[in-house]
């Protein structure tokens, strides 16, 4: 059985490096006029995959919802 | 303070005195990253502090805490509450407050000055914007490796890693091309400002500013701002759809670069782009030439190329270190620091880290995992180019690979004399004849 989860940015770190894009370009998009990162509507992600998303993060900008 | 708060008398720096190379030496990079000595450190419990400049009475300017564990680094990196890039300097030599201030960019700032500054810049460097530029900078390395093997080889430094990069961070600059040789002639400049000495008298390029104010000591910053300068003026007046233009009409919490940043940014930009993308693109063609069956990997599986990529930059280590000042009493791997110490993260130490990289001195274009620290250990200091730099160095591959250009050794690279740059003036390297090789 799969574990999927959902992720969110916090606005406030994120500094628009893109690495979460790189990675999982399914689920963030960065904004073109501000480069900030954002969840795509709707987006999920499989436990193992938004953790490594979450690891890469330089800024650690990104977390799982609980 | 918490329970990890030390005072003076329990940082025990003589003890530590043990690095055996004086990693610090600019001159010993002639011969290539020490990596023995590096090793030595790595294997050391703890950290090692390593003497570096005069002693002052306050035993301030003494030294560094050397930092050449992978895990080390990293976590450094991702903590600049406590290891700031904005005091003293991010190299390893102390820059007094009016130079500090007068040489700040991204490099040198922390939040909150940094995040202002590095969002409005994000934009121009994200994944997709790279892709933009991948057809511009493909062409340009097809025709300079085209070049190069109809040539049969000759200095490719000077015919393949230089003017690449440089085209290419002209040409999202909006900066004119014949100007690129001008502007390689100046970073070449200041990468000579991080070792020993400069060739440059004070006031080459019509500097009048004391060069301490300067980026690198270096008059050749006096031209690249003169050069930023005439771009301002030029976008001011006339608009266009390009990096210069962006730097001035972008905003960042309502507010825009002051002629500072932005001058400062275009020589960061001018800099890094161009010279660390060379020096990846430099030891990936050695590393490729001494080890043929790598190459020949790499063209029987294109598939191999983008984890080559990592592994070439991995192998390169352009920039060798950046150093950080503790903000306050602290500790990492165990060792006491103290508010105020000098603590520099060496990524040619962390790259070699066998507990992180199987055969670490092993160039292993297959190798899958490849959490190098190149582009710096994570965190807000993150490589700003590095998709640009990646996207760069694998059409460089594909369009090598395309044409089964099969280089080979020549003479022995010239290395330069820096401790912070894993600089390479010149390599002479050959082509073998086609449909040979490999």
């Amino acid at each position: 059985m799969t574990d999927v989860v959902r992720v969110t940015v916090d606005e406030g770190r994120c500094i628009g490096i893109g690495q979460c894009e790189l990675l999982e370009p399914e689920v963030f998009l960065l904004g073109d006029e501000d480069a900030i990162s954002r969840v795509v509507d709707g987006a999920t992600l499989d436990r193992t995959r938004a953790v490594a998303v979450v690891e890469a993060c330089p800024s650690m900008a990104i977390s799982i919802k609980s | 303070m918490s329970g990890r708060a030390v005072s003076e008398e329990t940082v025990d720096r003589s003890t530590r005195l043990a690095s055996p190379v004086d990693i610090a030496s600019p001159a010993l990079y002639l011969d290539g990253i020490p990596h023995e000595g590096f090793a030595a450190i790595r294997e050391t419990d703890g950290l090692v502090w390593h003497p570096y400049g005069p002693v002052g009475d306050d035993g301030a300017d003494g030294g560094f805490w050397a930092v050449t564990r992978h895990a080390d680094v990293r976590e450094m990196s991702r903590n600049p509450e406590l290891f700031s890039s904005a005091i003293g300097h991010t190299n390893l030599w102390d820059l007094e407050a009016d130079a500090l201030e007068a040489r700040r960019s991204l490099i040198d700032s922390d939040a909150p000055d940094h995040t202002r500054l590095r969002r409005v810049v994000s934009r121009a460097f994200t994944p997709k914007n790279t892709r933009n530029w991948e057809g511009m900078a493909r062409d340009i390395a097809a025709e300079l490796v085209e070049d190069f093997a109809a040539g049969g080889g000759g200095d490719w430094v000077e015919q393949v890693a230089a003017p690449l990069p440089i085209r290419v961070i002209l040409a999202i600059l909006g900066v004119p091309l014949e100007d690129a040789d001008y502007l390689v002639e100046l970073t070449n400049h200041l990468v000579e400002g991080t070792g020993d000495a400069s060739s440059l008298p004070d006031d080459a390029y019509g500097n009048t500013t004391p060069t301490r104010l300067l980026p690198f000591n270096s008059p050749a910053s006096h031209a690249l701002f003169e050069y930023a300068e005439k771009m301002r003026q030029l976008r001011l007046a006339e608009p266009g759809d390009d990096l210069v233009t962006g730097l001035l009409e972008a905003e960042a919490d309502g507010e825009r670069l002051s002629a500072n940043e932005y001058r400062n940014f275009f020589q960061l930009l001018v800099f890094a782009g161009n010279e660390t993308t060379r020096t990846a693109m430099i030891h990936g063609a050695l590393a490729f030439a001494e080890h043929p069956e790598q190459w020949a990997t790499l063209r029987d599986d294109p598939s191999l190329i983008t984890g080559a990529v990592d592994e070439v930059i991995r192998w390169a280590t352009p920039v060798l270190h950046m150093r950080r000042t503790a903000t306050t009493d602290t500790e990492l791997a165990g060792t006491a620091i103290a508010e105020g110490d000098k603590v520099v993260m060496w990524y040619a130490g962390a790259n070699r880290d066998p507990e992180v990289f199987p055969a670490p001195f092993r160039f292993d274009v297959t190798r899958s995992d490849n959490p190098h620290f190149a582009f710096g250990g994570g965190g807000p200091h993150f490589c700003l180019g590095a998709f640009l730099a990646r996207m760069e160095i694998q059409v460089l591959l594909e369009e090598m690979v395309a044409r089964n250009v099969v280089l080979e050794p020549g003479s022995a690279p010239v290395r330069l004399a820096s401790n912070f740059v894993h600089g390479v003036a010149s390599l002479d390297l050959g082509v073998a004849p086609s449909g040979e090789g490999g």
